[in-house]
């Protein structure tokens, strides 16, 4: 059977065309100064560009429609949240460890959201073209929307748990939150080129799905509808998001020969930046869900392998090929998680959040999923670990860990071909001596070594003293965290009290 | 059962079967929107649909929201139809593109031609006013016997829609071109539908236009020079077309004529796997490398037209592009099928290359 299709009436014009004929003429041809005064940081980085013209809007939003979408999905994501807030949804989590992942995400992840906005608002600002700069203010205000619904997820979970009180303090003087800040700040002290490659493409199009699938996975999972619907809403922003990201690289690619050499440095800079900052996610992943989604490694081999192998072979033909040191990272997913956790597990008392033992069928789960690793490298650790806390000698590292100065996270990753020796890379500059947790990060440092001698480590910090004294203590009250609250390990915090307590009123109620 | 689906502002319909996604059944069809995420969460495949309904699917509420619903937006990537329907995408209407409407008619087998030893020339006469179709186009034929219709590339200039031209070359192993090959005789009847595909060039442009084509993907190619040098088109034009050996060379004869005719029109035709003592006086090598060599590796400002199998378009797109001309001005004939798709993990850096 066929049926008659009712001719469409008038022709009307392509979705392109009209948005030409909204959006003509509001580039910025300047008059009376040189356009070079105007927007100063449009060459220095050495990217060429010979016709912004040819910038192709994939998303073709006007400012009108913007805000609608946005409005509506703002009422949407407050609805759920003040639902959840009304139902007592923090009580319908799996079990109050998981807390802890949300208080890494949401002191760690969540600062860089407003951080994003500002660098884009400062892109958006000192790009010449106006598609691009369109973009970029759109996604300034996306990010500063994300900002804000997350802040309000603090503000819930800040009323039961601990470690959420000061999460703006702490983010600029906390040692492994560090960590995001300065992965940030790096961004967002490079060029408009180079902040669009690090963030829009590395990050945001690269390697954004290794940090919200098992994080909004891991949330549903866990029963944490706040940060699901958080998640939801600042996913149906990522289509524009990610979209840029990739009209950066082959708007970049194809304007100059001589650009590609440089996109190729920012890919392998930021691809390794990424994937270090990554290392907190693969240990949420495998250690601080009760109920897991996949393992760091399958995650990885998904994600990174077969998805952005196939976006690095497409890439091919413009002549770039995969990031330097993937290498390595591939060799690192049987281990990664393992390590940062091992470290965390030992400075857990200098951390705004909870550590612990990995209970007997999560170990067996971690056997499962890690069968060449985790038995004979890591297991042995946590039964030694979990006797001496059952004889009371829970341990805690009371030393300072060296840190690595381009990624700021502390010396924990071992050797590329070697799991049982420490990686350990230095480099000079002007007499001084740097050193550095890997190959990846050793290059960016020896590209720039200007940029990287200004870091702001934390445990130099502490040394130099300028984080509030000499002792534990001293530096947790200068931190904000409340020491014996906190911190320390889940097993005897104000946290398990309280969801213990939670728990046996709900055996009562239910009869 | 299925429905139509018909995408403004392109005017073109297509099939889409029981339980496939709008977006599914564009993306076989030749027809690019863009997507991303493919599961409803993102929104970058957002359709207005402007006739009939579509079931919304697993479309995330904040992905496609309560009053977009409401004006009719959709997300194609879940979409299903629930009736025919009519959508607006945004996708780019082409000048160049004619539209003409796929019918389903009974051609006779006029004549058939051994082009080579293992490609057949196969002319088809169809009755009445023939097949309107725009050079590039292809056409599905139905084989008796066979399930699935088996889609040709018409090879004739669109000047005579009556008198269709295809070229098959027989796939080893192949059930449909080994019957067009064995048991096909003048006189035989069979059903075809078309004209199908969006593969054509663009005389809007005037560009100097690169055809690459490999083996029997010389079909569109020559419909195609054909019919720009009797409409007259003035610009540039360079054929070239890899084989394997001398005898698996064909239109030759047609096309050093066009050339010798049209001073704008340069043919070469190249052989791969050939040896010194074989005769063959032209050039050697792979169509990239050919090319390369003819235009010193330097395509920029060109419009590039490919046509053959997917290593040497693979190739060809390797090359073009490390001379400078990107996606925009390479265009191919891209038939995604279901096997293929299920095969080939595709970043969505490319939407047609």
């Amino acid at each position: 059977m066929t049926t008659l299709l009712k001719e469409p009436k008038a022709k009307k014009l392509g979705l392109k065309e009209r948005y030409a004929h909204l959006t003509r003429g509001l580039g910025w041809e300047t008059t009376y100064q040189p356009m070079s005064k105007v927007f100063p940081f449009a060459d220095y980085e050495g990217i060429k560009i010979h016709d912004w013209d040819a910038w192709e809007d994939p998303f073709r939003l006007t400012m009108d429609a913007y805000w609608k979408y946005q409005a509506e999905k703002e009422r949407k994501l407050y609805a759920v949240i003040d639902s959840f807030a009304q139902n007592n949804g923090q009580m319908n989590i799996t079990d109050a460890r998981y807390i802890n992942a949300i208080k890494i995400f949401l002191t760690g992840v969540s600062p860089l959201e407003y951080m994003a906005h500002r660098g884009y608002a400062q892109v958006g600002r000192h790009f010449v073209g106006a598609g691009p700069r369109v973009a970029c203010q759109m996604q300034a205000i996306d990010e500063l929307r994300h900002a804000q619904t997350q802040i309000h997820t603090i503000s819930h979970y800040n009323k039961f748990f601990d470690g959420l009180h000061d999460s703006r303090h702490m983010h600029d003087r906390v040692w492994y939150l560090s960590v995001p800040k300065s992965f940030f700040d790096d961004a967002a002290s490079a060029g408009p080129f180079e902040f669009l490659t690090a963030i829009s493409f590395s990050f945001e199009y690269v390697l954004t799905n290794l940090l919200f699938v098992p994080f909004m996975s891991g949330a549903a999972f866990n029963g944490d509808m706040a940060t699901v619907t958080f998640g939801f809403s600042a996913q149906s922003d990522e289509s524009r998001h990610m979209t840029l990201g990739l009209e950066i690289i082959k708007f970049m690619l194809e304007q100059d020969e001589g650009n590609v050499p440089i996109v190729q440095k920012w890919i392998d800079k930021w691809f390794w930046r990424g994937y270090r900052l990554l290392t907190i996610v693969a240990m949420m992943m495998d250690y601080m869900l009760p109920k897991r989604v996949m393992s760091w490694a399958e995650a990885w081999e998904m994600y990174f392998e077969e998805a952005g192998g196939a976006l690095f072979k497409d890439l091919a033909r413009y002549g770039i090929r995969e990031p330097k040191y993937a290498d390595v990272a591939r060799k690192e997913k049987g281990r990664l998680s393992h390590e940062a956790w091992c470290t965390f597990y030992n400075y857990t008392h200098a951390a705004a959040f909870h550590t612990w033992v990995p209970k007997e069928e999560e170990l067996a789960w971690l056997s499962e999923k890690y069968p060449d690793t985790f038995d004979k490298l890591y297991r042995p650790r946590f039964e030694y670990w979990q006797k001496q806390q059952e004889a009371g000698k829970r341990f805690y590292n009371n030393s300072l860990p060296q840190l690595c100065t381009v990624c700021q996270v502390p010396m924990l990753f071992t050797e590329p071909d070697d799991p049982t020796k420490i990686c350990f890379r230095r480099a000079e500059h002007k007499g001084e001596t740097y050193h550095f947790c890997s190959d990846g990060c050793c290059d960016i440092f020896k590209d720039e070594p200007e940029k990287y001698i200004q870091s702001w480590l934390p445990v130099h910090q502490i040394f130099q003293g300028n984080c509030g004294g000499a002792t534990i203590p001293d530096v947790l009250a200068w931190y904000h965290l409340n020491n014996g609250v906190d911190n320390l390990d889940y097993q005897g915090s104000p946290d398990q009290q309280l969801w213990d307590a939670w728990m046996k009123d709900r055996g009562k109620a239910g009869g | 059962m299925g429905y139509q689906l018909t995408i403004e502002p392109l005017g073109e319909t297509i099939e889409v079967a029981e339980g496939q996604t709008l977006l599914d059944a564009c993306l076989r069809n030749g027809i690019y929107l863009p997507y991303q995420c493919n599961h409803g969460l993102c929104g970058t495949c957002k359709v207005a649909v402007l006739d009939g309904d579509v079931d919304h699917a697993a479309s995330s509420p904040f992905a496609l929201m309560d009053f977009e619903r409401e004006e009719g937006r959709t997300l194609a990537c879940c979409a299903r139809p629930l009736s025919d329907v009519i959508i607006e995408a945004d996708v780019e209407e082409d000048p160049d593109a004619e539209h003409h409407p796929v019918q389903d008619v009974t051609a006779t087998v006029e004549a058939m031609d051994d082009l080579t030893p293992d490609i057949k020339a196969v002319w088809l006469r169809v009755p009445g006013d023939g097949l309107p179709f725009q050079a590039g186009q292809y056409v599905n034929l139905h084989l008796p016997g066979l399930e699935e219709p088996r889609a040709f590339s018409i090879a004739s200039a669109p000047s005579d829609p009556t008198l269709l031209e295809l070229q098959v070359r027989r796939v080893p192993g192949g059930v449909g071109t080994a019957y067009i090959h064995e048991r096909l005789a003048v006189g035989d009847r069979l059903d075809l539908s078309g004209p199908l595909g969006r593969f054509h060039v663009h005389k809007s442009q005037t560009a100097p236009m690169l055809f690459l084509a490999g083996g029997s993907g010389l079909s569109s190619p020559k419909s195609m020079v054909l019919d720009l040098l009797s409409g007259g088109w003035t610009g540039p034009i360079t054929l070239i077309h890899g084989v394997r050996m001398t005898h698996d060379v064909y239109d030759g004869d047609l096309l050093r004529e066009l050339a010798r005719r049209h001073s704008n029109f340069t043919y070469i035709p190249a052989t791969c796997q050939g040896n010194e003592g074989d005769g063959w006086e032209g050039d050697r090598g792979f169509v990239h490398e050919v090319a390369e060599r003819h235009f010193n590796g330097n395509f920029k400002g060109m419009k590039a037209y490919l046509c053959g199998p997917p290593v040497m378009i693979d190739a060809c797109v390797r090359s073009l592009m490390k001379g400078r001309l990107f996606e925009k001005d390479i265009h191919m004939e891209s038939f995604v099928t279901k096997a293929d798709s299920a095969t080939v993990t595709k970043s969505p850096l490319y939407k047609r290359i």
